[in-house]
């Protein structure tokens, strides 16, 4: 997708913000409740983020892993007071203990459906933004780690496509020559990697990269919808993180399950993380029906699609 | 000028000296209580005091000198995967007569000999489980946590039954041969009552973790489950232990290393 949504489109910090709260929340929470909240509004995020076929590829991944994850605990934890049969090893399996493990796969795979999203919207030059100026050296190692992988793919991409012009590519030749272009490809990735690594360091260095004083370009201004959005964050916030502390989101799996009631109170603190969640998402959703309606309306219909999301 | 140049170098330290110390303070290390390595000492495995080479190639005197490529020798000196052939040394492994290790010194599994008038340790692949059924009693009982409910996890507080009672004392029949985790699993499944297990190899025995979902360690770092038959604490797992027609087990949960439950160190 080469539009941005609606909250790349936000200072940074705002999404940064955003992202640590969810994911702070998304692992520490173990209510089902809130379990299920954070795992249906990152699908839904990644729905809007990255349409529906990406979202089938992701659930065909995770969906083994957490069924994985659910069979490893109820075969290894015997823990519990509903015992349901007993296993060939000789120990019970009980109910909490698959439970548990169905906690455990709905909170891995919600942080990797999270992480997804927050690798869209928090590009590289937004990390370096952020952090560029406290920790230099930290943030430019996280944004090389970060881009490591797809440059990777591209250039061995690129030597793949000139080695096969040679007649030297991993199609040619029999079984051991096929092996010996393969290797010798990644004797040249390696080799480029290493270089890369150090130009990168000098060239860094030569432009007093991390030195006190040191101003970066950027085109991000703090304006009054980031204020608004941000203002909205800190509020839902710590309405979330009262009612953690005053014990609503309080559950435990074993030795049996047991957990806080819906009082008014609880529930308010459900609802709360519920719309945190959604915020982007609901973002989105109303920046995209703007847009429709304003086309609809207006003259104004032979903008490009890629800029309605600055258009506010 | 120095210390906005060097700001990250001072404080970065700073925060993690405090973080670490948050971490001790919280983890509970600061505890004058020690850790003592509370699950060698307990109930189903052994108490290793000495611990010698396990690979002591038990069968110290040779088969015999004259034949020393027949079948039996290379298999003698792994402990685990020679019971058959080890049989053949000591033809009779009911009867108290270990002939080949010295009295003073702990066997292939770590057990210190056993005190006089005490059955030895019967190895579960050894014996044959006849039809001949025999009675004994059984019971568990978690009283000592009843006196030492502050240190109790307080997810299992409920668990604790008023008067400690988790089984009281019934019948159980067994066949001629098993020993006492195999009274303790039967007994388990038929009355309902959650229990864990794990097989440690070193000790070749089960490892009770936990009776009724009170696992080792939930009421402070020197719980855990013992057993006694007969009044005896035997000093080697209870897979290990067979038993007679008659014997009286207790399981008992100890709140420390089994003073509490009157074992005395031996």
């Amino acid at each position: 997708m080469n539009h941005r949504d609606s909250l790349s489109s936000f200072h940074p910090t705002v999404a940064f913000f955003y992202f640590a709260v969810v994911l702070v929340l998304s692992m520490f929470l173990t209510h089902p409740l809130c379990l299920g909240i954070s795992l249906g509004s990152a699908l839904a995020y990644n729905l809007v983020l990255h349409g529906k076929k990406a979202v089938g590829k992701q659930l065909f991944f995770l969906f083994p892993m957490a069924s994985l994850a659910i069979l490893v605990n109820a075969a290894f934890s015997h823990a519990g007071t509903t015992v349901l049969t007993y296993l060939p090893s000789g120990n019970v399996l009980t109910l909490e203990s698959i439970l548990y493990g169905c906690a455990a796969a709905a909170m891995l795979s919600t942080a990797i459906l999270w992480f997804s999203c927050f690798h869209a919207v928090m590009t590289a030059d937004k990390l370096m933004y952020l952090f560029g100026k406290g920790i230099p050296s930290l943030s430019l190692a996280l944004s090389m780690t970060l881009r490591f992988v797809p440059r990777f793919q591209e250039q061995l991409h690129r030597i793949s496509d000139a080695q096969r012009c040679v007649n030297r590519g991993t199609e040619h030749g029999s079984f051991l020559q096929k092996t010996k272009n393969a290797v010798s490809m990644l004797s040249v990735l390696i080799t480029w990697a290493l270089e890369n690594a150090m130009e990168t360091a000098d060239s860094m260095k030569s432009r007093g990269y991390g030195l006190p004083g040191r101003t970066a370009f950027s085109l991000y201004r703090f304006d009054s919808r980031d204020k608004a959005v941000l203002c909205w964050l800190l509020a839902g916030g710590f309405c979330i993180f009262s009612g953690w502390a005053s014990g609503s989101f309080i559950w435990r799996y074993y030795p049996s399950i047991k957990g806080a009631g819906l009082t008014p109170q609880a529930v308010c603190a459900y609802l709360f993380y519920l719309f945190f969640c959604l915020t982007p998402t609901a973002l989105e959703l109303s920046e995209r029906a703007r847009w429709k309606k304003l086309r609809g309306v207006g003259t104004s219909s032979g903008q490009g699609g890629d800029s309605h999301g600055k258009q506010l | 000028m120095w210390w906005k140049t060097n700001k990250w170098k001072v404080l970065l330290p700073a925060a993690a000296v405090l973080l670490l110390a948050a971490a001790f303070w919280l983890g509970g290390s600061s505890d004058p209580k020690p850790t003592a390595p509370a699950q060698t000492g307990l109930s189903s495995a052994v108490p290793a005091q000495t611990p010698a080479p396990v690979l002591k190639a038990a069968p110290s005197p040779a088969p015999s000198p004259k034949a020393p490529k027949s079948t039996k020798a290379p298999a003698s000196p792994t402990p685990a995967a020679s019971p058959a052939p080890e049989a053949s040394f000591t033809p009779e492994p009911e009867e108290p007569t270990p002939p080949p290790i010295p009295d003073n010194e702990p066997d292939r599994y770590l057990t210190d000999p056993v005190p006089e008038g005490r059955p030895e340790p019967v190895e579960p692949e050894e014996t044959e489980i006849s039809d001949e059924t025999h009675t004994c009693t059984l019971s568990i009982s978690c009283e000592t946590i009843l006196n030492n409910r502050e240190a109790l996890d307080p997810d299992k507080a409920e668990l604790v039954p008023e008067d400690g009672w988790i089984l009281r004392p019934v019948t159980a029949t067994f066949y001629q041969g098993e020993s006492v985790f195999n009274v303790l699993q039967r007994t388990c499944k038929q009355q309902g009552i959650h229990m864990e297990f794990e097989s440690t190899v070193m000790y070749h025995s089960a490892y009770i973790e936990g009776i009724h979902n009170l696992y080792q360690f939930d009421c402070g770092d020197l719980s855990g489950w013992m057993y006694s038959v007969n009044g005896w604490f035997p000093n080697y797992g209870c897979s290990r232990y067979q038993l007679q027609e008659g014997d009286v087990i207790c399981w008992e949960y100890t709140c420390d290393l089994g003073a509490d439950i009157g074992k005395t160190a031996e």
